[in-house]
């Protein structure tokens, strides 16, 4: 925050190390002892556990198979007795077969893309709408967002929960919304400057695209209204951040969250400790474990999330596996939260890829490739930001035979290949056709990904 | 009357094109005439040499993407306007060309659509075509160094 103007004395007190005029929006909860806090989580989770028990019949199958039954959980420890859940399940089961509430108490359905075919589905009742909001208005407070800000949405709305889950928390938060939604920079800018937006909700790559836009326009970000970025959908590098700080004089935070075990606000950066998010954790349980073994890491240690959803009575997911890569700490924060912190997440266990906002993994574009007559199944995908949006190219191998002297039967065939790789990973890519043989070979695990993101 | 062209195809990168010209060399196949564009990250790569078919064989040992395609090749003397003339009769025999490019000396070579109906329209007028026995030939040579 050095170099740039911040906006509001709150924010100023915050950028010279003075956070009391932030807003803590729980302080019984985030400021607790981390004894107050763990007895909560174990009271929740007992409940939890027998109320996934009670009415998931695919719970009640796995821990009968371990032997596991809802009194055995004594202690937070006892966590770990109990089943993992994987992304699978949540496919296996598509569309309702989770769900722990009859259908029609269910308010809003939200999806997130698979690797192939079916999404994931989850669904809320308005307990867990409750829950969701109550975590996006601790989160955007840590940002600095207070009752009365204008909130202009640039995520698209739809089935993805990051539009949806930040419009109600800040709308019950007490802001008003601007549901600008996707797409159209110049639009948003316009908005901007017409309604004194002072919060913009934005993948941290569409927030630059943005500043580039209004910049080339000639718009002014230093005397605009616009004082606070919420970002999300994808990870937000240390410096990609303060570029965009600097340059549209906004203070920005992000948080993380998934789809299966709720959307955004799991966890989310405050002003005090900017490579740290603090989980929500009367809402979640968090373990970090070895991602090959599933067993604890010690205590600070790199390893996998793994989430239980306390509370969440739809879809109650227990030991759910993030595949993100993170360390925890339980040391008090400068901003007087006592809440746990979690290292954003910048690695992930496998290979999926998120592209402005949208989960791709290479398995998608191995199956679309081997549909394809005129290409092996060899790729690379290469992603940048360079100007601002994620790009990918996919490098596709030629085969000799599919080779003809024309170079309109060649772009014929690159484009046609980007065609059915957008159709199935609902991101734009772009294809570059490669001689045949060139796609290295590896052995073992193939290195298929490059990602030159900065 | 015809020449058969082989077309490669080539990543836009140092080095590539250089791979098969080093291939050709080794097998003793003289490159009589080429063209490579601009058209992004790849292009394709074509040849008229004197052994079309021991140049084919070459590609495909190397694992490259080649083929073979008949063009038309033209001889043109070595004066102001010739150029003009010869796609002035292209033009008036209403044959569009594709793409074309020029040899050693004054030849060029030129890929049209439908290449039979072309040679026939041509063949009475004066254009002078030559075949691939002309090109094992040194195609300079006996025009008056």
């Amino acid at each position: 925050m050095a170099d740039m103007t911040v906006k509001g004395a709150a924010l100023a007190a915050a950028a010279a190390g003075d956070f009391s005029d932030l807003p803590i929006h729980n302080p019984a909860v985030e400021c607790a002892s981390r004894e107050r806090i763990r007895a909560i989580q174990l009271e929740k989770l007992v409940a939890q556990v027998a109320w996934t028990y009670e009415r998931v019949p695919w719970y009640r199958a796995r821990m009968d198979e371990l032997g596991v039954a809802p009194a055995d959980i004594k202690t937070l420890a006892d966590v770990r007795k109990l089943p993992f859940t994987d992304k699978s399940v949540l496919r296996d089961t598509f569309p309702y077969g989770l769900f722990a509430v009859p259908l029609d108490e269910v308010v809003e359905l939200h999806a997130s893309s698979g690797t192939t075919g079916k999404p994931i589905v989850v669904g809320y009742n308005q307990n867990d709408m409750d829950m969701w909001s109550d975590c996006i208005m601790r989160l955007v407070q840590m940002a600095g967002v207070v009752p009365g800000d204008r909130a202009q949405m640039a995520f698209g709305y739809g089935m993805f929960t990051g539009g949806f889950g930040l419009h109600y928390g800040l709308q019950k938060l007490g802001c008003m919304m601007i549901p600008a939604g996707s797409g159209n920079t110049e639009r948003h800018i316009a908005m901007i400057e017409d309604y004194g937006t002072t919060v913009l909700i934005a993948t941290p790559s569409y927030a630059l695209h943005m500043c580039e836009v209004g910049e080339r326009l000639g718009f002014d970000w230093e005397s605009s209204t616009l004082r606070v970025g919420l970002f999300g959908g994808e990870p937000c590098p240390p410096g990609l951040k303060a570029e965009i700080e600097s340059r549209m004089h906004i203070v920005c935070t992000d948080n993380y969250g998934l789809t299966e075990v709720m959307g955004p606000g799991v966890s989310g950066e405050c002003l005090a400790s900017r490579d740290m998010q603090h989980i929500a954790e009367d809402h979640f349980l968090w373990e970090v474990v070895d991602p090959d073994t599933g067993e604890p890491v010690p205590d600070g240690e790199m390893g996998e999330l793994v989430l239980t959803p306390l509370g969440k009575q739809a879809i109650p997911v227990l030991r759910y596996r993030t595949h993100d890569l993170t360390r925890v700490t339980c040391e008090p924060c400068a901003c007087g939260r006592t809440t746990a912190r979690m290292q954003k997440v910048r690695a992930r266990c496998d290979d999926m890829l998120i592209i402005r906002g949208t989960n791709v993994f290479p398995s998608q574009v191995e199956d679309v490739l081997s549909g394809i007559q005129g290409v092996t199944p060899h790729y690379r995908i290469v992603v940048d930001n360079e100007g601002g949006l994620d790009r990918m190219v996919v490098h596709v191998e030629l085969k000799p035979e599919a080779f003809s002297d024309s170079f309109e039967d060649m772009e014929r065939l690159r484009r046609a290949i980007e065609e059915k790789l957008k159709g199935v990973l609902l991101v734009g890519v772009r294809v570059r056709l490669v001689e045949p043989g060139g796609i290295e070979r590896t052995t073992g695990k193939a290195k298929h990904v490059e990602d030159l993101r900065k | 009357m015809s020449v058969q062209q082989i077309s490669v195809f080539l990543e836009s990168q140092p080095g590539h094109l250089r791979r098969v010209l080093d291939a050709f060399e080794d097998a003793h196949v003289s490159v009589r005439g080429y063209s490579a564009s601009d058209t992004g990250d790849y292009g394709i790569v074509r040849f008229i040499v004197d052994d079309p078919e021991r140049a084919l064989a070459v590609l495909v040992d190397m694992g490259a993407a080649a083929a073979t395609t008949d063009v038309l090749c033209a001889r043109l003397d070595d004066t102001p306007g010739e150029l003009a003339r010869v796609m002035g009769i292209m033009a008036d025999c209403g044959i569009n060309v594709t793409y074309s490019y020029s040899l050693i000396s004054t030849y060029i070579a030129l890929s049209v659509k439908d290449l039979a109906r072309a040679e026939e329209l041509l063949a009475g007028e004066p254009v002078e075509l030559i075949g691939q026995d002309d090109l094992a030939r040194p195609l300079a040579s006996g025009e008056g160094r």
